[in-house]
């Protein structure tokens, strides 16, 4: 035992008696050590010289700095738009790459994703309509809701594809890939008429505010759209992984799952609504960032394999630090403007998807 | 006791079992035959909850539609046809799912060394670390026997029986692990379990069952013990095919029984 561990620790082999829970375990250290790396990196790096160090430091120890108007731009630099953004970016990789991974335990396939699938369709919907009819038709929901309208049509946009979807594409607890990707088209094709429809309708503000949304960036990030957006985020991270077991039982199909003592409607309905709610909020604030829900798990699946309870922690972890670097490449690529997040991890998450494609023909039963 | 009245299972509209009455005991071996098509499976998804059925199923004296998941998977394991992944899970893994839910019944230290016993048991010793998905059909199905194993380790829990439910056990195996998973089944009745088993081999069926339950077209067409259900005119009248039961073949013609099993 003493053996396999410390063979588990140097990450080169599998433990001979297919345990991978040590191996996974220190992949989940490594990993959250990965983050602290990217969120310094995050918080340091930008257009501006501001040095998030000397804030940090100036703040803990409350020494008074020699350039008070410098202090002050530096200040305000790291905590109102760094270290927004760098959460934003946490919470929203966190969210993408767990939502991916439960969302393909869920219909027990590596390719299934919210993005790929039409959930973030029908959010951007949701999110779209706010935008455009929040003041005419829709404002009597934007003023009991204020704030939170948007994440949560946003939420229910998402939520309304995700159940259509299972329904089509399960019969008799068997889900149809085939039927799930094609429906997932079918739908995200007519959510992205109506919200054409929705654009058509908006005005030129408006344009400009979806124009911004729709590719996805993290640019916008301000601590009150985290307030209204980081519970919900939290919220259904957090119930994540009490879905960790029921999911894993759900590999061998819903029937067994079921025989081997898991509550299997109330894991799909918890998962379904929990997935919808960390991607409407995400797509509320960010637009549609893609492929980090597919790339993610499906990397971490290759180096822990795809026990949940080790998964889900571990894409969350990955998620974040992947969307993070994805951004500071967003933001300096072409500095001193910036590109839209969603460019950067469509540009590099698309290869790779094919990759997996191709890799698994033959194995995945199309 | 698995006592179930009247069950009639309807899939599409159209009637697949209808108003059968099934009983298996604890400490015994119970089969289902009948010919392709005739309800087995069906019947025995009704058994184990996995389709909506009229009738009632009781086990040991409870409803079954009454249960939790998790109380039912205390006091019965399924094994079903087959079993195809979309991860790429290792074996001990998979064995380790069974787990999840009941209870093994063992030690809860022991719970963890539980998947290389179970693997031992159906002779896939050193198995535990190859992956699932790159096995043969028949190592898989062993596979998830074990699984199914760990889930009801000891065949009696706190003073009541356990039950395994095995659809096509040894559909897929030679015939040396035939002998060992209905071996595995036999032992699990004499200490006190139940199992209730979907079987083809006739033979394999007369040597092992303690009773047997015969389906045709949906409805129970026999029920008793081997001697009683394996006749001339019952197997013509169900598998519609004119056979002679304990007929030897010609002197020249070499036939082999599990009987002869040393």
């Amino acid at each position: 035992m003493a053996e396999q561990s410390i063979a588990g620790a140097a990450g080169m082999t599998m433990a001979a008696d297919g345990d991978r829970s040590a191996r996974a375990r220190i992949v989940i250290l490594l990993l959250s050590v990965a983050l602290a790396l990217s969120i310094f990196l995050s918080l340091t790096s930008g257009a501006s010289d501001a040095s998030a160090v000397r804030v940090i430091r100036d703040w803990l120890t409350g020494a008074v700095p020699a350039d008070a108007a410098l202090a002050a731009r530096d200040q305000l630099i790291v905590y109102d738009i760094r270290m927004p953004r760098v959460l934003l970016g946490v919470l929203i990789g966190a969210a993408l790459a767990v939502s991916g991974a439960v969302m393909q335990g869920l219909f027990r396939n590596p390719l299934a994703d919210p993005g790929l699938i039409g959930v973030s369709a029908g959010s951007s919907l949701g999110a779209v309509a706010i935008i455009v009819l929040g003041t005419t038709w829709l404002a009597p929901v934007t003023l009991a809701l204020g704030t939170f309208a948007l994440p949560l049509a946003a939420f229910f946009g998402g939520l309304s594809v995700t159940l259509l979807l299972y329904a089509i594409a399960t019969r008799q607890g068997r889900t149809s890939v085939a039927t799930m990707l094609l429906a997932g088209l079918a739908i995200a094709a007519l959510a992205m008429a109506l919200t054409g429809i929705l654009i058509f309708m908006a005005d030129d503000r408006q344009l400009r505010d979806l124009t911004f949304w729709q590719l996805g960036s993290l640019a916008g990030a301000t601590w009150p759209k985290i307030g209204t957006v980081g519970p919900v985020i939290v919220l259904a991270l957090a119930a994540m992984p009490f879905l960790s077991r029921g999911l894993n039982a759900l590999a061998l199909g819903e029937a067994t799952a079921g025989h081997l003592g898991i509550p299997v409607q109330q894991l799909k309905y918890t998962a379904i609504v929990g997935v919808s709610a960390a991607v409407g909020a995400s797509v509320a604030v960010s637009g549609g960032i893609g492929f980090i829900g597919i790339v993610v798990p499906h990397l971490l699946r290759i180096a822990i394999g795809p026990d949940n309870r080790y998964l889900l922690p571990a894409s969350a972890l990955l998620g974040a630090s992947l969307l993070l670097l994805a951004d500071a490449v967003a933001r300096t690529i072409v500095a001193p403007a910036e590109l839209p997040i969603g460019i950067v991890t469509a540009v590099a998450g698309a290869p790779f998807f094919l990759w997996i494609l191709l890799r698994k023909r033959g194995v995945v039963d199309l | 006791m698995i006592e179930a009245r009247s069950i009639s299972v309807a899939i599409g509209g159209k009637r697949i079992v209808s108003h059968v009455d099934f009983a298996a005991r604890p400490g015994e071996v119970t089969a289902i035959v009948g010919p392709n098509g005739s309800g087995k499976t069906t019947l025995l998804k009704a058994l184990t909850g996995e389709l909506p059925y009229s009738g009632t199923v009781a086990l040991n004296g409870r409803d079954l539609s009454a249960m939790k998941p998790v109380e039912a998977a205390t006091l019965r394991a399924v094994l079903p046809q087959s079993t195809t992944l979309s991860f790429p899970f290792t074996v001990r893994e998979i064995v380790r799912l069974g787990l999840i839910g009941g209870r093994s019944g063992v030690l809860p230290g022991e719970d963890a060394r539980l998947p290389e016993r179970a693997l031992a048991r159906v002779d896939l010793d050193g198995f535990a670390g190859r992956f699932y998905q790159e096995l043969s059909g028949g190592e898989q199905q062993r596979v998830q026997l074990a699984r199914v194993l760990c889930q009801v380790w000891a065949p009696v829990l706190e003073g009541r029986p356990r039950y395994l439910f095995l659809d096509e056990p040894v559909s897929s195996l030679d015939v040396k692990h035939q002998l060992i998973i209905m071996n595995i089944a036999r032992d699990f009745a004499r200490r006190g379990g139940g199992v209730v088993a979907i079987l083809h081999d006739l033979n394999l069926t007369a040597m092992y069952a303690d009773r047997i339950f015969v389906l045709h077209v949906g409805q129970l067409a026999a029920a008793g013990s081997p001697t009683d259900v394996l006749n001339d005119e019952l197997i013509e009248k169900v598998f519609d095919c004119r056979l002679k039961v304990g007929a030897l073949p010609a002197a020249s013609v070499p036939f082999v029984l599990p009987q002869s099993a040393a």
